[in-house]
């Protein structure tokens, strides 16, 4: 099988904080394309993978990219010592062998690159390569997967109307305090009143979202703190690498957060 | 030991003294010496040491050299000057009240006798350690990141009763804060506000409702206050252990001196706070006993009423002192409590430091304009010809004030807000014919100005695809390319894609200055300054003009601070015509050159362009100077600092400098880089590549 090397042998550790697993389970036995949406490092992308696992699928991921093209997707023409040769792109790959196809942050894509998913996903479930004069009928295990960012949406970057329509959507948020704990110091092995604080820490840069910050920090992030901390740097010390100059360089800001780091330190 | 070395100090003092009385006697009089010499010793004592007072004298001696009639004044009020202010502190001081009076003597000995309201605003700023509205965004920012808390902050310079509040005070959701807390240093201010707000934030969380005051005796408001404040610190610190750190340095009491309500209830406050804290008092431990077993109702208000009524009981029977109306909340960072009790009828707060809640905001006076012009468009005058009004009418009664800029003081290295007025005024209609004339008398010269400005590439990169020749392979044009070859067609042989500048994007703001020194002749020449600058503007306006660039020429002198003329000979988006080209050729020169105030006006025109670049070039012939300015560095670092808020803006500053001699304090407003010295106009064309590959690099 050509997607061999998509398939996920090893169980990607996943905690569910809702009904997200079911849902996604009967969408997917419809085959219906599925949009998750919810903030950067809140576990989309590891949902997914969760996901391809338990249904036993190879999945094929494209990080989605401003200058990415509709060849990006669908394949393109190479040149070889005899002529062309038709190359599939990561998108063709999925729907000719049945793979979950999931676009991440698909709004940094162009709009006018994003078009080429239509065909797939209503009734049709076809694929129309025009370079090759091909119509790619989709694999019935195929299904595609995007994910959105509802927080940096702007005028520029939106998903067309038409293709909203198209998906049903699983929202994702920061899980809550003691499950998101229990998701840090499982991810990085460490005690669970660091990741507690990890966690208190990270609710102070949230609300900070607004009013300084673009994002508070995400559970990707803590969880890299929480790495730092078990390699024996200082909690404080972790936290300004992990948590704080990443996602600001303005001074106050760090200051502040800086200031309220040290306040939920014991 | 110390004795010899003492006295040989006095008498190192005593030598400075000497010398000092001399020199004041001879540059302010015998009045002033006699002064001095009264005031020594007051201010000897205060300065603490001899360093101090030698520096002292310095300041003292250079005042009195530049405003004789007012050391005698100043000095005879030096102790209450010199309470707040260190020596630099006091230069400060003394420097602004120079500044400000700008030789006017009637105005300085207002000043410095403190009977100007402007002395003791500025004895408040540089008294101020550290204002909170430096580190206010940031301690906001903290409140919101612990709590999610958006409160008002208000910075507050004078309580109702007139003197500087002391502490925090809350009040209807607002909180006041101190502009400055007097006498703690930098670093120390920081934690301080930040203590203090964290401690109202607390309050905010933990307190639900205020108590009613009823009956209770200000000792016991006073009590059940403080016991209050560790509630709701106790509880904030279970959420945020790491408040206790924050906090914990503010309490500095010990145990032992006398029984005073004021030291006991400062002990009992560190008691309740620091684990380790040890005292035998009886009071205090019980204080403290009763508030830690009632640690499992630490979460109901009515606790801190219950055990604040006690311990009030038993103070009250120790017969200690205690003074409602002198009483303040000790540790620093604690609010005056105002914001905890409900009065029932209005009347005067028995307890508390500050009686008056409702306090004074001292605003910035804003009576200026704001800087978005109120005439439309810098409408200037259009009747060709004839010219507006006299030119020797030079008082400019129909100047219309349209924008305040702060100005920066080298010497105590912050800006002063609101420091000059920009003053526009209308540019007189002139004979455009004069400059028509000399573009044609050097046809050659214009057309190669022309033809520099047009070969500078100023635009956004731009990426053109399927070239046939660049520095990059077009891969899809390969492909395609290849693909033809393949079936048998004649490939495209643009395979190829650059990146090129291909827009001009540039908008230019053309800075004239017109100031006294510009009618002086060219070093060597025969022509003005001024007709240099003019005929040199002339050549790039045509060139700007025939390519479609947008610019605007404008021109600047100034009068004093208050008064920094403004002139717009053409505005950007409108018509560089006979009527713009005429009032070209009409500007005079006159009065002098505030530099920083014009290019901070020029660049706030020039920031509301929306092209890729942004030039400002300013054209000038001379030191910056004027008349209410006597440092030479002044002016020029203070246009050091005006140009680097320009670049900030992503605005570029370009000098053209007339002055042979100004390439020191040029290049220390402009950098090296950005300032090109003409001296003939023939020179200019040799000149402006190095400024456009300057700007396109």
């Amino acid at each position: 099988m050509p997607l061999s090397d998509y398939l996920i042998d090893q169980e990607p550790w996943y905690r569910s904080i809702g009904d997200e697993v079911a849902l996604f389970e009967a969408a997917y036995a419809d085959r219906m394309p599925m949009m998750l949406k919810g903030p950067t490092g809140c576990g989309k992308t590891r949902f997914v993978e969760h996901m391809a696992w338990r249904l036993g699928k190879p999945l094929v991921t494209v990080a989605c990219h401003e200058d990415m093209t509709a060849s990006d997707l669908v394949g393109r023409f190479l040149l070889d010592a005899d002529g062309t040769v038709w190359h599939d792109g990561p998108l063709t790959l999925a729907v000719r062998h049945g793979a979950i196809c999931y676009l991440d942050e698909i709004v940094e894509a162009r709009q006018d690159t994003t078009v080429v998913i239509h065909p797939l996903t209503d009734e049709r479930r076809t694929l129309p390569l025009e370079k090759r004069n091909e119509l790619v009928r989709a694999h019935p295990d195929f299904q595609l997967v995007i994910s959105y960012n509802p927080g940096y949406q702007s005028v520029l970057k939106d998903l067309k109307e038409s293709t909203k329509q198209r998906f049903g959507a699983i929202d994702f948020g920061y899980p809550d305090a003691a499950v998101e704990a229990e998701i840090v110091a499982h991810e990085a092995g460490v005690s669970r009143e660091v990741a507690a604080t990890l966690v208190r820490i990270a609710e102070r840069s949230r609300n900070l979202k607004g009013h300084g910050l673009d994002e508070g920090a995400s559970t990707r992030m803590l969880v890299y703190a929480a790495r730092l901390v078990r390699r024996g740097v200082a909690l404080e010390a972790a936290c300004q690498v992990a948590l704080v100059l990443p996602i600001t360089d303005d001074p106050d800001i760090r200051d502040a957060l800086g200031a309220a780091i040290t306040a939920c330190a014991a | 030991m110390d004795g010899p070395a003492q006295s040989t100090g006095a008498s190192g003092e005593d030598r400075a003294l000497a010398a000092s009385l001399d020199a004041v006697k001879r540059a302010a009089g015998a009045q002033a010496a006699h002064a001095l010499a009264q005031a020594a010793p007051k201010a000897a004592r205060r300065l603490g040491t001899a360093e101090a007072f030698a520096a002292w004298l310095g300041v003292v001696e250079r005042l009195a050299a530049q405003a004789p009639e007012s050391v005698d004044a100043l000095l005879g009020r030096i102790e209450g000057v010199l309470v707040d202010l260190d020596v630099p502190r006091f230069e400060a001081w003394a420097l602004a009240g120079l500044r400000l009076a700008g030789g006017d003597a009637a105005r300085r000995r207002a000043y410095f006798a403190l009977e100007d309201p402007e002395a003791l605003r500025w004895l408040e700023r540089a008294a101020a350690d550290l204002g909170f509205s430096t580190v206010e965004r940031r301690i906001k920012a903290y409140l919101t990141a612990l709590w999610g808390l958006h409160p008002p902050v208000r910075a507050v310079t004078a309580t109702g009763s007139g003197g500087p509040p002391r502490r925090t005070s809350f009040a209807g959701g607002v909180i006041r804060v101190p502009e400055s807390f007097r006498g703690v240093g930098e670093a120390a201010a920081v934690a301080l506000f930040r203590a203090s707000l964290a401690h109202v934030a607390a309050h905010f969380r933990f307190t639900p409702r205020r108590f009613p005051v009823g009956s209770l005796k200000p000792l016991q408001v006073a009590l059940v206050s403080l016991i209050e404040d560790a509630r709701v610190e106790q509880l904030a610190i279970a959420e945020f252990p790491g408040l206790r750190r924050l906090w914990l340095p503010f309490h500095v009491a010990e145990p032992g001196g006398p029984p005073a309500a004021p030291a006991l209830m400062a002990r009992l406050s560190r008691a309740l706070l620091d684990p380790d804290y040890r005292d035998d008092d009886a009071w205090v431990r019980k204080g403290r006993r009763l508030f830690l077993e009632a640690r499992a109702d630490w979460g109901d208000p009515a606790v801190s009423r219950r055990i604040g009524g006690l311990i009030g009981n038993d103070l009250g029977q120790m017969r200690v002192q205690f003074n409602a109306r002198t009483y303040v909340v000790e540790p620093a960072y604690r609010d005056d409590n105002m914001g905890l009790w409900e009065f029932a009828d209005r009347s005067p707060p028995p307890g508390g430091g500050e009686t008056v809640v409702e306090s004074v905001r001292v605003d910035r006076i804003d009576d200026a304009p704001s800087p978005d012009r109120e005439r439309p468009d810098g409408e200037p005058p259009e009747e060709d010809g004839a010219p507006h009004r006299a030119a020797e009418d030079d008082d400019g009664a129909d100047g219309v004030p349209v924008a305040r800029y702060p100005e920066w003081d080298h010497l105590i290295g912050r800006a002063r807000e609101d420091w000059t007025t920009v003053v526009e005024y209308p540019a007189e209609a002139g004979d455009p014919h004069r400059i028509d004339r000399m573009l044609e008398e050097r046809p050659d010269l214009a057309r190669r100005v022309t033809a520099l400005v047009r070969a500078a590439k100023v635009g956004r990169p731009t990426r053109l695809r399927r070239q046939s020749e660049g520095d990059r392979l077009d891969l899809n044009a390969c492909v395609a390319a290849a693909v033809s070859r393949r079936l048998g067609e004649r490939p495209d042989p643009r395979v190829y894609e650059r990146s090129v500048r291909r827009e001009r994007d540039l908008s230019v703001l053309v800075l004239l200055d017109v100031s006294e020194s510009t009618n002086d002749k060219v070093l060597g020449g025969i022509t003005s300054v001024l007709g240099l600058e003019r005929d040199a503007t002339a050549l790039l306006a045509r060139g700007m003009a025939e390519l479609g660039d947008p610019f605007a020429i404008h021109a600047f002198c100034s009068n004093g601070r208050d008064d920094v003329h403004y002139l717009r000979v053409k505005d950007f988006g409108r018509p560089y015509d006979a009527a713009a080209r005429g009032r070209l050729a009409r500007l005079r020169g006159g009065l002098s050159t505030r530099i920083g105030a014009a290019l901070r006006h020029a660049g706030a025109e020039l920031a509301r362009q929306l092209t890729h670049r942004r030039l400002l070039l300013i054209v000038t012939d001379g030191e910056p100077s004027d008349v209410d300015v006597y440092d030479r560095r002044y002016l020029v670092e203070d246009g050091r600092h005006a140009v680097m808020e320009l670049a900030q803006r992503g605005i570029d500053a370009f000098c053209v400098g007339l002055d042979p001699a100004g390439d020191a304090y040029l290049t220390r407003m402009f950098g090296r880089r950005n300032v090109l010295q003409i001296d003939r106009l023939e020179r200019l064309p040799d000149r402006l590549p190095t400024l456009y590959v300057r700007l396109t690099a």
